[in-house]
């Protein structure tokens, strides 16, 4: 097909841009839909001859992911997310008034083909609930009004500025803070090379690369007892040094950029105000595990993200950071980013490989581990933004004191995303052990509108939920652990009195039923089967033997399924269902006690 | 090889010693214990997608895949616990949430795995009271149907279409549980239609167009047969009601081939039942075939062959054997021809050249024979001309298991570009009808070849030098003095060489080992070779003549000028072969055909005898690897005839009239007591053919100081057919024929 002469740049680009071209299939699909509209039969047999694929190898990729479509879409496509955080501030309402005015329906488009609408899941703007995305653009906490006036602008051709920066990361820093990280977030242009370079970009890697060998980069990060941020918590140092040394093949460094988690939203500013830190870490990381190439792995939804962290990979290729003999030192280091196209799976490390190999992101048989057989087959370390981010700290002041700054073996800070009915929700930088009732008491401000605290969810929808009385703990790994829940990936929803923790299960179950790559049997009909259970239930036709029934199908799920999905769906429904058991009996009454009548909820099926 | 390491571990209390790196799924087979999986099936990628196999492992945190954990030393595992029991039992109640249990018209009923699984596993009630995920069934081809709310999602289909056949026609839809599997144009199949899918479903979520809804499975009888298409010989398991073949398949994967089959081999059966099938005697009256009885036409023919070898000698009347009729079939038809008419005409469609490779390895014969087993385990293939995939179907599945479980090395010289290419280490094309030009420079080093072709042959040489055991397989392209020099070459490795000529159609190698063939005595024994002629003469009571006789052309083109009086024709189709179609039957004085159809042949004959097909007769056949294997009957055709039956007949009527001693076989098993007898290499064991195997034939041959063999161009000539084609048997297979990808075919 002729391609117009932007888009074929992009895909000549792209495909000598891997080791393997078919890695260019996902970021292909992509940019092509952005410019064609959809994904057309003569798109994906041009990118199957340019890839060396057949047309099924492309179809059933692209089949997997949400964000690609073979139907047209509209030209303003309004994505409203409905997950845990905007649930709790208006996000369906807000998809109720957009069905209205747009007169449309979840994925449908407008006659005239200017609007289509999507309930999407989690898109990372949880500190500014409810949010919406029209094509890549970010609007947050939209209310039903400026809603009206965003369609209508859209409508007159207009494009209303989007979101500059994510709401809640930049707000005066609380005493209890503890900039680390974060510390470069809000400086005027701290994206840009030349600002970073002032406020001490790049001086960990002058270190790592001059002063350190490659073991002792990985003591020094064994020391600080950093641990993965993404959502495992596994001892960062430890991974990396799994990676055999003496291996001929070529070794990869991946940064998770996937951000999925419901209630998580902290490594989008991370890569937004701070670009070079993320690329300092990973180039670090590639020292020390002696990789020549990394990849940022970014959610397809982040795409302003991408070019803003990909134009910094571009300044640091021309100021010598990234390339060949950085530093002087002889070393060199490559890095990709690299787009998602909706699926949280992706998140999951192996899966993420299988994606970033341009296949659909199913997730491998463990062992082996991607320490040994990773990316290509190759060995590779894969981590979270955060983690990489907090590399440079720990090389410039030293794993111990990095380490000194959390608990024993929950070394240095943590980012907080807290949602949902607090006063001030944000991203919060703070040391690991702080007390969790403290935090939301004091930094997110308190309950809004006076209410009373029901429910925690401490870091992200796969974690199991804390009562209010189970929050008196101190926010470490092995603490809430301890408690019975997880710190997960940092994404804490604060959940109200108003709110139906029926309601609650149903909405976390929408999102794993949605999410599930189908792998595996109990994953993929286990949360179908709940999903279906809980409206009916929520929708006041439950049954009294259906209360146990959603615990034991979990049960079923927990510990069996292919990878840790099944067990993050089973996890919160579990607790909600023992924590919450009183909600469920009210059900059975007929009543929903938060929200709405039973037979208002019925119809609205 | 190097000798694996023994593990020990306990499974259900029970000591067992596997071999370092066997999957606990395997050792617990090996004990006879069940640990029940779907996607798990051996020989292709793991998947642990299915989860049926949990089990627990001492001190694992978790229940454990048992279809990836691979043996520790002092593992200790069970099985049948309360805890496996129940992830058995609600992993089917998850699977059967969207199943929509059509259990009684589902064409798996009764032979599916997962009623199987429910019925010994599985809950005894349902749980499950929302709405299931429907979709409507998809026709793919006239082949293949998939109904995805059967589907389990084990993903065998689309593993063994990719791994197995290197096709990549399926893939995996959608996500969830809406996942599905996908045909890869859009909504229907384009691919080689053999159906591996169908076979490797576990559920009804994949059928087949030719058998669905027509019965039930245990309605049916299963007769293991012999494939009668290609001459690579894969067993096929008919399915027969009332007589009548309404499935083929190999799900028991009890032959060489396991569980492939092609095309042809699974749906090419239709044949049978084609309303063209003769089901009557013809002879001629007034320049038209009638039907008539089964004795005016016996009697005819007999009458007739006396009448002319009375008035031109045995000289004058000639024979063609068949390369689709049973050994024995072919034995008694030459036995006919030397011991009744005393004459050496007697000849087949040659499409390989079977001889030139018994002669070139002489007394090496018996021991480097290349079965299909041997070409899956050996660490080098070298190919030389032909296009497996597409000819030798079987062939190109050894070879590619071969790639995938062994890393065997795959070198291919060829004029054109095939799809093998696509798994080959290294490829070497020459210019067009150069590969023997290729070989005698592998040989001798001499020779001219284009630019460039000399160094990469040089590079395979010394590739294939460092192989402890390498295959040659060759096609037509090579005959005669070309295969002195690829053996010439196999000579000089160092390493154990192994070789396979590879001919068409299901029993060419065997008609050339029964001695159908005017130079060469049963066994390729030489017409001179005292012993052998002197051995046969004792067996049939006879003199064996010791002239040579005419080759199949040359019968053709005597019949024209008038020195061959009769033609004898048994399953072939030497006028549409060899003739000048418009020439007719020339100046013949008697035709006599035993064939299924009227075919070009047929039509010119003066008298036609109904015959059976290799799916309606007992006896054995061997294919192009020289391995005997048994034919069950498994259908009737009302009115046709075995080969055997008819030859008993025929031989009964000239006994009647003066002419020879009758056979006095009573079964096809006394004429294979015979070929043990007086062909050498057919002496195999039978216990391993009456069990359903095959044994290579040893064939004892020796040169006795005759003059290196060549054998005459254009005599060996390839039918070139391709999956979708089967020689004249092909026109006649509906199914097959009426597929789009039949005609895309060239």
């Amino acid at each position: 097909m002729q391609l117009s002469p932007k888009l074929a740049a992009k895909f000549d680009k792209l495909q000598s841009s891997y080791p393997v071209k078919r890695s260019a299939l996902i970021p292909m699909l992509m940019y092509g839909q952005d410019e064609l509209g959809s994904v057309s039969d003569e798109l994906i047999a041009e990118i199957a001859r340019r890839l060396g694929l057949n047309n099924v190898q492309v179809e059933e990729t692209l089949a997997y992911y949400s964000m690609l479509h073979r139907q047209p879409i509209g030209k303003h496509h309004v994505q409203v997310c409905t997950n845990v955080a905007c649930m709790l501030r208006g996000g369906a309402e807000l998809l109720e008034h957009a069905k209205k005015r747009l007169e449309i329906g979840h994925k449908e488009v407008t006659k005239d083909g200017v609007f289509s609408l999507e309930e999407v899941e989690c898109i990372g703007a949880c500190t500014g609930a409810p949010a919406i995305q029209v094509n890549y653009d970010f609007y947050e906490n939209v209310t039903p009004l400026n809603l009206d006036r965003l369609i209508e602008d859209l409508d007159k051709g207009k494009r209303p500025e989007p979101q500059g920066v994510i709401s809640g990361a930049l707000h005066e820093r609380a005493k209890q803070e503890t900039p680390l990280i974060s510390k470069r977030w809000g400086i005027k242009d701290s994206h840009k090379i030349d600002v970073a370079l002032q406020h001490g970009a790049y001086q960990a890697l002058d270190k790592a690369l001059k002063q350190m060998t490659p073991e002792s980069i990985i003591d020094e990060v064994k020391q600080s007892s950093l641990r993965g941020r993404g959502g495992a918590g596994f001892p960062t140092g430890l991974k990396w040094s799994f990676v055999p040394k003496d291996s001929p093949k070529p070794k990869y460094v991946i940064c998770n950029a996937d951000e999925s988690e419901p209630g998580t939203c902290k490594d989008r500013p991370l890569m937004e105000m701070d670009p070079h830190q993320l690329i300092e870490g990973i180039t670090i990381a590639g020292r020390a595990i002696n990789a020549h190439s990394g990849f940022i792995y970014i959610r397809g939804e982040y795409r302003y993200v991408l070019d803003i962290v990909d134009a910094a990979i571009a300044e640091a290729y021309e100021r010598g950071y990234l390339g060949k003999n950085i530093l002087d030192s002889g070393f060199d280091f490559d890095l990709l980013i690299h787009t998602g196209a909706g699926a949280y799976e992706c998140g999951e490390e192996s899966a993420l490989m299988e994606s970033l190999e341009g296949k659909r992101g199913n997730p491998r048989i463990k062992p082996p581990f991607p320490a040994v057989v990773g990316l290509y087959g190759c060995p590779t370390i894969i981590n979270n933004v955060e983690t990489l981010c907090a590399v440079p700290a720990i090389i410039l002041e030293g794993g111990l004191t990095y380490a000194n700054r959390g608990t024993p073996k929950n070394g240095g800070t943590r980012l907080l995303c807290v949602s949902g009915s607090v006063n001030k929700p944000g991203i919060y930088e703070i040391p690991l052990g702080m007390n969790m009732k403290k935090f939301i008491d004091e930094m997110a401000g308190g309950m809004r509108n006076g209410k009373k605290l029901k429910a925690v969810i401490p870091g992200g929808s796969s974690c199991p939920v804390f009562r209010a009385e189970e929050i008196d703990i101190a926010m470490d790994y092995d603490t809430v652990a301890k408690a019975g829940s997880m710190l997960g990936s940092g994404g804490m929803v604060v959940i109200d009195e108003d709110t139906c923790m029926v309601d609650m299960a149903r909405r976390i179950m929408h999102f794993y039923a949605h999410e599930s790559c189908g792998w595996c049997i109990p994953c993929r009909e286990g949360t179908s089967w709940l999903k279906k259970m809980l409206d009916r239930f929520h929708a006041g036709l439950g049954r009294p033997e259906d209360i146990d029934l959603i615990g034991e199908l979990s049960m079923n799920m927990l510990g069996r399924t292919f990878c840790p999905l099944g067990d993050a769906a089973a996890m919160p429904t579990i607790s909600i269902v023992q924590k919450f058991r009183n909600e469920f009996e009210d059900h059975l009454q007929g009543r929903c006690a938060y929200n709405k009548s039973a037979e208002a909820l019925i119809g609205s099926r | 090889m190097a000798e694996t390491k023994l593990v020990h571990l306990k499974i259900d209390d029970r000591d067992v010693e596997v071999p370092a790196g066997t999957l606990v799924i395997e050792a617990t087979r090996r004990l006879g214990i069940e640990v029940p999986s779907f996607c798990y099936y051996p020989g292709l990628t793991l998947q642990a997608a299915c989860r049926m196999c949990l089990i627990e492992v001492e001190k694992a945190p978790k229940l454990q895949t048992a279809c990836t954990q691979v043996v520790g030393e002092g593992m200790v595992v069970r099985t049948n616990t309360e805890q496996v029991r129940n992830a058995r039992k609600f992993m089917l109640e998850f699977l059967l949430s969207n199943h929509p249990l059509d259990c009684p018209v589902c064409d798996k009923g009764g032979e599916c795995e997962l009623q199987d699984m429910v019925f010994r596993y599985g809950a005894d009630t349902s749980r499950f009271v929302e709405e299931k995920i429907h979709r409507p069934e998809e026709k793919w081809s006239d082949l293949v149907y998939y109904d995805a709310p059967r589907c389990i999602l084990c993903f065998r289909c689309v593993r063994v279409c990719d791994e197995g056949m290197d096709v990549k026609a399926l893939g995996v839809g959608m996500r969830g549980a809406h996942s599905i599997i996908i045909p890869n144009r859009e909504d229907h199949l384009e691919c080689e239609e053999c159906g591996m899918c169908i076979d490797i479903c576990p559920v009804g979520a994949l059928t087949s167009g030719t058998y669905r809804y027509k019965t039930r499975p245990w309605e049916m009888q299963y007769v293991s047969t012999i494939c009668t298409h290609c001459s690579n010989g894969c067993k096929t398991t008919l399915s027969v009601r009332n007589h009548e073949i309404l499935r083929a398949n190999n799900r028991d994967l009890s032959g060489i081939n396991k569980e492939f089959l092609c095309v042809k081999g699974r749906f090419g059966f239709d044949f049978t039942k084609h309303p063209e099938r003769l089901k009557q005697p013809l002879l001629r009256k007034g320049g038209k075939l009638f039907p008539v009885s089964w004795e005016e036409a016996a009697q005819a023919a007999a009458t007739k062959l006396k009448e002319l070898h009375t008035a031109y000698g045995g000289e004058a009347i000639g024979f063609i054997g068949s390369n689709r009729a049973s050994n024995e079939e072919n034995y008694m038809l030459q036995r006919l021809a030397r011991a009744t008419f005393g004459t050496n005409n007697i000849d087949h469609h040659r499409t390989a050249d079977y001889t030139g490779l018994v002669t070139a390895l002489g007394e090496r014969a018996a021991d480097s024979s290349l079965t299909m087993e041997h070409l899956y385990q050996s660490n080098a293939v070298l190919v030389i001309g032909n296009d497996p995939s597409n000819q030798n179907p079987l062939v190109g599945w050894q070879i590619r298991a071969g790639i995938r479980h062994n890393g065997a090395k795959i070198f291919l010289v060829n004029s054109r570009e095939i799809k093998l290419e696509r798994k080959a280490t290294q490829f070497v094309q020459v210019a067009d009808g150069q590969e023997a030009a290729a070989v005698r420079w592998l040989a001798t080093g001499e020779g001219q070849l284009a630019a460039g072709v000399s160094e990469k042959l040089a590079a395979l040489k010394s590739a294939l030098e460092a192989e402890p055991d390498v295959a040659i397989v060759f096609g037509s392209e090579l005959t005669g003095k070309a295969i002195e020099d690829v053996v010439a070459f196999g000579l000089k490795l160092p390493g154990k060489v192994r070789y396979m000529a590879l001919g068409d159609y299901a029993n060419s190698r065997g008609a050339a080992d029964m001695g159908v063939l005017p130079d060469r005595l049963p066994g390729y024994a030489y017409l001179d070779n005292r012993g052998v002629v002197e051995s046969l003469a004792k067996h049939w009571g006879a003199q064996v003549p010791t002239k040579q006789g005419m080759t199949a052309p040359e019968m053709i083109d005597a019949a024209q000028t008038g020195r061959l009086k009769a033609l004898y024709v048994v399953g072939a189709n030497p006028f549409a072969h060899f003739g000048k179609s418009a020439a007719g039957r020339g100046n013949l004085g008697l035709l006599i055909v035993h064939e299924l159809f009227l075919t070009e042949t047929a039509q010119l004959a003066d008298i036609v005898f109904p015959a059976a097909s290799a799916y309606e007769k007992d006896g054995s056949v061997t294919n192009t690897a020289g391995e005997i294997q048994l034919l069950h009957k498994a259908a009737e055709v009302m009115g046709a005839r075995s080969d055997f039956d008819l030859l008993r007949i025929v031989s009964h009527q000239l006994e009647r009239a003066g002419l020879g001693k009758a056979f006095h076989f009573k079964t096809p098993a006394a004429v294979f007591e015979e070929i043990r007898k007086t062909v050498p290499g057919y002496n195999v064991e039978s216990i391993g053919l009456l069990t359903g195997g095959a044994e290579p034939t040893k064939i004892e041959f020796s040169k006795n100081g005759h003059a290196p063999y060549d054998v005459p161009v254009q005599l060996i000539r390839p039918a070139n057919d391709n999956l979708f084609t089967s020689g004249t048997l092909g026109r006649f297979c509906t199914m097959m024929q009426t597929l789009p990808e039949a005609e895309a075919k060239p």
